[in-house]
């Protein structure tokens, strides 16, 4: 009875330890300290630890959006079609009343002009101020309004700045070092025990950006999945590779001026391939929404 | 001896009531009445002014009813065309277009039901795209761990209601002040 116990007991710990050893890229020292306290655990109680740890390692990263803040340019047929819609409403419509206002002034200026006028006859009716008067006094109140302009191209230019591009939507990039690259990727941040991966995603964008981004997470549903595996010759059983989910969030509003140091980029959609990877591009394209 | 003479009495008027000898039978009937006062009388005050009063509260309620006309319903301004827009007066002279600019016309407009036909079916095709992404990630999360997956699809309570400041046609200036405006609203307010 005692024999094949002992057995057993022996066949399970080195079992566990292998599970929980290795070291997985960019994993902190939280790692090794849960391996410490999982296996004090299994020596007095096996079936404290049945769930099996899974060998990925949890990332949340965050896709941060700008909405575009003007109307889109048309495109010419756009443009064609607008031009002719507004031509067929025009000559379906019926005179406003400021229309026949102007035609009435234009009539007795004719006739004062003519010589054939009776003034008592129309006395009553004369106005101090012509309807073309009115138009003139509008126009010119337009003109002094000056509206900030639509389109900067030395603005567009910088691909740091939040002001560029205000009709197309972009996204926030920044560069992170996984492993031993330094690559641009979309924040991201290790997932920590007691949080949800939203928390997670919130976290990212707060610490890794100094600059104070203040964004709305459209829900705690992650909206895209990235995994990639780590090359075999640091691949061990205990972390195979990286799951990176990414959270969708609407910026509301930026903080101070970015400092030129800042290792961060907001690009549009189409802008993308010049700086991701192919792989992670690909999956990042599907969720990011360019209309 | 004077309950047994009642009782005799009683049967009596009861014997003459139902033979209908009327004169004496009503004679008896006021006896039997008299007889009878302290036992019913007490009960049909009450009752009765009660039965009566809710009699003529149903009455009243039927007359209301048959009384009360439909109210009118509030028109709909949209759709009622003013009589200012149906003067002669106002017609614009048409200028009568020429073949080919009408015929330019149905084309452009062929063309555009195209233009927005393939911009819809992009718009379609993205959206699954991104719901194919998401179904990806929840299943992934779910291979994982039970526990995340589970806070992943509850409801943020915070996110609604949700505002955002649509795009205008120029941006918004950054040390404008607005001048006041004041305006008389003159929209017909209807009551029922």
């Amino acid at each position: 009875m005692a024999a094949p116990c002992r057995r057993m007991a022996s066949w399970s710990l080195p079992r566990f330890l292998s599970c929980f050893g290795g070291t997985a890229v960019g994993s902190t020292g939280f790692r090794q300290f849960s391996r410490t306290a999982v296996c004090r655990v299994t020596l007095q109680t096996k079936s404290m630890t049945d769930k099996p740890s899974s060998p990925w390692t949890l990332m949340a990263a965050v896709c941060l959006q700008r909405l575009p803040v003007i109307s889109a340019d048309l495109s010419p047929i756009e443009q064609q079609f607008g031009h002719v819609m507004h031509q067929m409403e025009l000559e379906k419509s019926v005179l406003s009343d400021h229309e026949l206002q102007l035609l009435e002034d234009a009539e007795r200026m004719s006739r004062k002009q003519a010589g054939d006028y009776d003034s008592d006859e129309e006395g009553k009716d004369e106005e101090i101020m012509l309807a073309q008067d009115l138009e003139d006094s509008w126009e010119q109140k337009l003109k002094s309004f000056q509206p900030a302009h639509r389109v900067r191209a030395d603005v567009d230019q910088d691909v740091t700045s939040v002001q560029r591009c205000l009709a197309d939507s972009l996204v926030l990039l920044a560069e992170q070092q996984v492993g031993s690259q330094k690559l641009w990727l979309l924040p991201q941040t290790q997932w920590q025990e007691g949080e949800t991966l939203q928390q997670t995603a919130e976290r990212a964008l707060t610490t890794l950006q100094a600059a104070g981004f203040k964004a709305t997470f459209l829900g705690n549903t992650p909206c895209g999945v990235y995994k990639y595996k780590l090359p075999k010759a640091i691949r061990t059983e205990g972390s195979v590779g990286t799951k990176v989910f990414f959270f969708k969030a609407i910026l509301s509003d930026c903080g101070p001026p970015a400092t030129p140091d800042t290792p961060f980029l907001w690009l549009k959609k189409s802008e993308l391939q010049h700086y991701l990877k192919p792989a992670y591009l690909m999956k990042v394209d599907h969720f990011i929404l360019d209309f | 001896m004077s309950n047994k003479f009642y009782i005799y009495l009683l049967q009596i008027c009861w014997t003459i009531c139902t033979t209908k000898h009327y004169l004496i039978s009503s004679i008896l009937k006021c006896h039997y009445a008299l007889c009878l006062i302290r036992a019913e009388p007490k009960k049909k005050k009450k009752a009765d002014p009660r039965r009566e009063l809710q009699l003529r509260e149903r009455l009243k309620k039927r007359l209301k009813k048959l009384e009360k006309v439909p109210s009118q319903f509030i028109p709909i301004e949209d759709f009622i065309t003013p009589a200012k827009c149906l003067d002669e007066t106002r017609e614009r002279s048409t200028p009568k277009l020429s073949f080919e600019e009408s015929e330019g016309r149905a084309l452009l407009l062929k063309e555009w039901s195209r233009y927005k036909k393939k911009q819809h079916m992009a718009e379609v095709q993205a959206i699954e795209l991104a719901l194919k992404a998401q179904r990806e990630a929840l299943e992934e999360l779910k291979l994982e761990s039970e526990e995340l997956y589970q806070a992943a699809l509850m409801q943020d309570p915070l996110l609604f209601p949700f505002t955002h400041e649509g795009p205008a046609y120029t941006p918004p200036k950054t040390d404008y002040e607005a001048p006041d405006g004041k305006f008389n609203d003159i929209t017909k307010v209807y009551t029922q």
